[in-house]
């Protein structure tokens, strides 16, 4: 099946206001009437609950954390991008868009990404207005700082915690609506299954994660803003509990799953430092401004990093990209990494890391302004690695950071199941293959501020949605099933706990659906996969029951969601033979060892039709058509 | 939000606490001024106790007096209560988290307040009973002999040894209690709260002092 | 290294609850302190005993969700640092660490060492924003604001809502949050125009939740992750009776 974004016609600038135009309106006293539901609490949840209840909207939000506040959106440092042009540097929201179409290597769809770009600079504007103390000059004006390789000056950024400023303020707002009655808050809930009735999505089951009861909430639009599915690598950058679940129990449900092979392995993530490890710790990509990445030129230096002369140093990321230096993007950057580590001159005890040096920095600009610049930093790698970033460079290593893929959605960010609409990380649609920096955060809050209540409305003002009851047999029979799947993984009793088997999948995925990709790998991936689920619901031990708060039984129903999903992730890796951004296979490189985009081929989005666990699933595909920026080969050399 | 409820809030509480007890430590300040007169004499002392007592403000200065420690002992007295009830479960294990480099103002004095407070209350009434409704001498010229009624009662090393202690624990009250009470004024700048704190701690100590000198001046002047 | 545990296990809300004994073996310097607490929980899982509760998630100091009291001490032993950025370097072999819940009653526990902070939710929800809708915002630069200014707007807003604040009081008293969020839009032009009606309501929520009163004696601030100095609370309180007069 060919499937139809939805996308306006006409000129790219007037897309987004021609469908604005065109969306139906529901009117403020009938929008009482409307039931939504929003699943996550993150920058996209919070901002669409927020936006929602302030358009008079009743919204029930879910979270399966104690608090909205505490979604994983909170940790990002770096920055929000925004095309105000402030710095006179060039900037446009033409560029913008031009700069996230080629970073994203071109698997993106332009009409969404031109609308991210139009709506970046409100995003801004909402932001001050709500409080969100971004940094600024003596001027009083908001700062700006060049971020991820961008060539001007748009990032927008609150001390390096750019991430909670934002979602304190989308969170903030959320709580007035709150306060205002409109938006209801469902803390400690885990949405377990998504409820359709007559081919619409009208509600969905959760478990109380305090109580263990299984809840049905109807709706006539249920949101998923849920986020990536980075964990099922195990070690990633996301925090524990982030996870797929819900978004796979809706792709179970009818959601097409799209590019889940796009993620982003970012380049400078703290090494990992034992089995123990139970995340890893991202250091903002700003600090590839000031640091030098080098590795020792010959296998197997052991030296320390200060006795190693700069003549035995191989600068390898200005050596093989003079123009943008330090500052490739992640994916170019993260693969760079691997490949001298696999050359044998990484660094560290584990050659699992490379040097990030500010040696040079220090001397020219003095150690104070590194340590204004990046002192957090600099003390939160202390902490965790007991060493002195400024007097031994830090060692750095590729993690696995953000998913690009995620369920697919048209232009209204609406899923294959009418009425159920994907926002934020959960969704696949804005960042192609590659994620550029400070990117997420004005994808998340652009879906959630600026694009969901209108598409949402228009969804509502013109779909003939008969009442459904929380009695309704579909409900009934989506508790069943959950309930059926926390009674078997109990049953179980066996002798592995979740989190080994967690490991498990995670270093199968890491291996083999890495940072590179083999025909083969993936093939063996893919049987791994289908071995370790059945010993997963062979010898799984969970302990306690299903009635009281159990973070265990929690932790068993996503991991068993994992065992599930990296099946097509592998697959969807297999079946995309080119390279492209995150996605590195092998087979598809140029002589110099840079990926090789297959256009002609490959120029469409992967979305996966579930069609049952172990049945291979179905792809449909979404020809991406570039009518503004026409796909070239990458180059930062 | 009506005044009095907002004076019940926790931050209302504190204030009139704040209030209060400036209003106390100011005439603590008033009282040692005039008893410093004892140095200079029988007739400064009783002169100037006479004005104060001969005059008919004293009444209405007293019930203003009275009405504020009520005040101040009640709204401490019911915070206490209710601050004990916000952590019904206490810690097995609890250590302050205060080091040298923190900005903690928590000391020995801090977390003694209910107490130092306590053991002020009945000092003040052995104090009332032992000199406002002691022995009544009266001078040549028919004024209270404060003067010889004081001579008498620090002749008494026990009474001396007393009043030192309880000194003391004014101060210990006061060494917290006067920062805490700019702090609850919301009189705060990163320049000039640590002066702050360590005025009122000289303060403190002065007053305290200058009251426990007193007694001991007065035992001693008697044995000579 | 080894070290011993003493931890609090509590099955339910309401319920009693003692300090329970373990040994945790194969401990790592390099080992986060949440991460030994994953390594005992593996061995109980594996004995088919119930394991520790205990809240955690984006495990580098920012998401607030982590926070038992370690030794006596909110957040343990390092300064400016959450519970998941303690590393076993900081105890010795042989060490006993008493591990119990941040305890309050406005922090009722749900088990073990979870306990349930959305009091801070409400307090917020009361007033802890700038009322204005989506759509309305003028550009973000129409409106300069002093850096230092901007700054000290961001000192205030780091707080990540931890409860470690209230942990430390002896009161239990979270005027430390309340005010951090009341300074924070206090100081911006954005935040002026509420700032009477902000300041009373959100300390009437407190009040509500059974939180207790400020001692001024600034335990909050020396087991603040964040640094955030009682100042706030002085501005607090200046603001509230800025707004009752």
């Amino acid at each position: 099946m060919i499937l139809d974004s939805k996308t306006p016609s006409g000129p790219i600038g007037d897309k987004w206001d021609r469908r604005k135009f065109e969306n139906k309106l529901v009117s403020p006293a009938n929008r009482r009437k409307f039931q939504v539901i929003v699943v996550g609490t993150g920058l996209a949840g919070a901002s669409a609950a927020a936006s929602l209840g302030e358009l008079g909207y009743p919204v029930k939000v879910f979270g399966i954390h104690e608090s909205p506040r505490r979604a994983h959106s909170i940790a990002a440092q770096g920055g929000i991008n925004a095309a105000k042009n402030y710095r006179n540097d060039g900037d446009s929201v033409y560029r913008l868009f031009y700069d996230t179409i080629k970073g994203g290597d071109y698997r993106a769809r332009e009409a969404n990404v031109y609308r991210l770009a139009q709506v970046s600079v409100n995003i801004i504007d909402q932001c001050v207005a709500q409080g969100v103390p971004f940094a600024r000059e003596y001027g009083g004006l908001l700062d700006n700082r060049s971020f991820g390789g961008a060539q001007v000056s748009r990032t927008f950024y609150a001390r390096g915690q750019t991430g909670q400023q934002l979602l304190l303020g989308a969170y903030q707002s959320m709580m007035r609506q709150v306060n205002a009655g409109t938006v209801t808050l469902h803390q400690r809930r885990e949405m377990l299954d998504l409820v359709v009735v007559d081919g619409h999505a009208r509600g969905i089951v959760c478990r109380n994660l305090v109580t263990g009861e299984l809840e049905s909430h109807e709706a006539d639009a249920v949101l998923l803003c849920t986020g990536g599915y980075g964990t099922v690598f195990y070690l990633s950058t996301n925090a524990v509990n982030s996870n797929v679940t819900a978004a796979w129990r809706a792709h179970k449900r009818g959601a097409y799953f799209a590019n889940p092979c796009f993620t982003q392995i970012h380049p400078t993530c703290i090494p990992v430092s034992g089995d123990h490890q139970s995340k890893l710790t991202l250091m903002s990509e700003s600090l590839r401004n000031d640091g030098r990445v080098w590795v020792p030129k010959s296998q197997g230096d052991r030296r320390p990093p200060a006795q190693i002369p700069d003549a035995d140093r191989d600068y390898y990321l200005e050596r093989r990209y003079p123009a943008f230096g330090n500052l490739v993007p992640r994916d170019v950057a993260s693969r760079a990494a691997k490949a001298v580590c696999d050359e044998g001159r990484g660094a560290g005890d584990s050659g699992l890391s490379v040097y990030l040096d500010f040696a040079d920095a220090i001397k020219r600009n003095g150690e104070d302004t590194i340590k204004a610049r990046y002192g957090n930093l600099f003390d939160m790698y202390a902490r965790i690695t007991d060493e002195n970033p400024y007097q031994v460079p830090m060692r750095i290593y590729p993690a696995v950071h953000y998913t690009m893929g995620g369920l697919w959605v048209d232009y209204n960010l609406q899923s294959t199941v009418p009425g159920l609409f994907v926002l934020g990380e959960a969704n696949f649609s804005d960042h192609g293959a590659n994620r550029l920096g400070a990117s997420a955060l004005m994808q998340g809050l652009a879906d959630g501020y600026f694009v969901a209540p209108y598409t949402v409305a228009n969804y509502l003002g013109g779909t003939n949605l008969p009442p459904v009851k929380a009695s309704h047999d579909a409900f009934g029979a989506a508790k069943a099933d959950a309930q059926g799947r926390i009674d078997k993984v109990l049953q179980v009793k066996g002798t592995r706990t979740v989190r080994e088997f967690h490991r498990a999948i995670g270093a199968i995925c890491w291996d083999h659906v890495g940072m590179a990709r083999t025909e083969a790998g993936l093939a063996g991936a893919i049987s791994q996969i289908r071995t370790l689920r059945e010993e997963f619901w062979l010898d799984v031990i969970v302990p306690g029951d299903a009635n009281n708060l159990n973070p265990g039984l929690d932790y068993a129903g996503r991991v068993a969601d994992y065992m599930e999903f990296a099946e097509v992730l592998a697959l969807d890796a297999l079946e995309r033979r080119e390279s492209c951004g995150g996605h590195f296979r092998e087979e598809s490189q140029t002589p110099d060892g840079e990926a090789l985009r297959k256009d002609d081929e490959y120029s469409y989005v992967s979305a996966w039709e579930f069609k049952g666990v172990g049945a291979p699933p179905e792809l449909h595909k979404e020809p991406l058509i570039f009518e503004e920026v026409h796909p070239t080969q990458r180059s930062y050399k | 939000m009506t005044l009095q409820k907002a004076l019940s809030s926790s931050i209302g509480s504190k204030f009139l606490i704040a209030l209060t007890g400036l209003f106390l430590f100011l005439f603590l300040v008033g009282h040692l001024a005039g008893n410093l007169l004892f140095m200079l004499g029988a007739d400064a002392f009783n002169n100037y106790a006479h004005a104060l007592i001969s005059n008919p403000l004293i009444l209405v200065a007293e019930g203003g007096l009275i009405a504020i420690f009520l005040l101040h002992i009640f709204k401490t007295v019911t915070m206490f209560v209710a601050n004990r009830r916000a952590r019904p479960d206490r810690y097995a294990a609890k250590k302050w988290a205060k080091t040298k480099n923190d900005r903690s103002r928590k000391t020995l004095s801090s977390t003694t307040m209910i107490l130092t407070g306590t053991i002020t209350l009945l000092f003040l009434v052995t104090h009332l009973a032992t000199f406002k409704y002691g022995p009544y001498y009266e001078t040549t010229e028919g004024i209270r002999d404060l003067y010889r009624l004081q001579f008498a009662v620090f002749s008494n090393p026990g009474y001396v040894a007393f009043y030192l202690v309880a000194m003391g624990v004014i101060g210990f009250h006061l060494w917290h209690g006067i920062s805490s009470a700019a702090q609850s004024f919301g009189v705060d700048s990163p320049r000039w709260t640590p002066r702050l704190i360590w005025t009122g701690r000289v303060f403190t100590v002065a007053v305290s002092l200058g009251f426990a000198l007193l007694p001991i001046y007065t035992f001693v002047m008697g044995r000579n | 290294m080894v070290v011993k545990l003493k931890v609090w296990r509590q099955a339910g809300p309401g319920q009693p609850g003692k300090l329970v004994d373990y040994v945790a073996d194969k401990v790592h310097p390099d080992m986060s302190f949440l991460e030994m607490l994953d390594v005992v929980n593996e061995g109980l899982i594996r004995k088919g005993d119930d394991p520790i509760a205990f809240d955690s998630d984006c495990r580098e100091g920012i998401c607030g969700s982590c926070g038992v009291v370690i030794d006596g001490i909110p957040h343990g032993p390092d300064k400016g640092a959450t519970t998941c950025q303690v590393h076993m370097r900081r105890f010795k072999n042989g060490d006993t660490i008493t591990i119990e819940p941040f305890r309050a009653r406005a922090f009722p526990v749900l088990k073990d060492l979870v306990v349930n902070r959305s009091a801070f939710d409400r307090i917020i929800a009361a007033g802890g924003y700038v009322s204005m809708n989506v759509g309305g915002a003028p550009d973000a630069n129409s409106l300069p604001i002093a850096k230092a200014m901007a700054d000290q707007a961001m000192d205030s807003a780091q707080c990540i809502g931890c409860g470690a604040c209230v942990a430390a009081c002896k009161n239990a008293a979270a005027h430390l949050f309340t005010s951090a969020k009341i300074s924070h839009l206090g100081v911006l032009p954005q935040g002026e125009p509420e700032r009477d009606r902000r300041v009373v309501r959100m300390v009437e929520q407190m009040d509500r939740e059974g939180f207790g009163s400020c001692s001024n004696e600034g335990e909050c601030e020396a087991v603040c992750p964040k640094k955030i100095s009682i100042s706030n609370i002085a501005r607090m309180n200046r603001d509230f009776l800025r707004a009752i007069v």
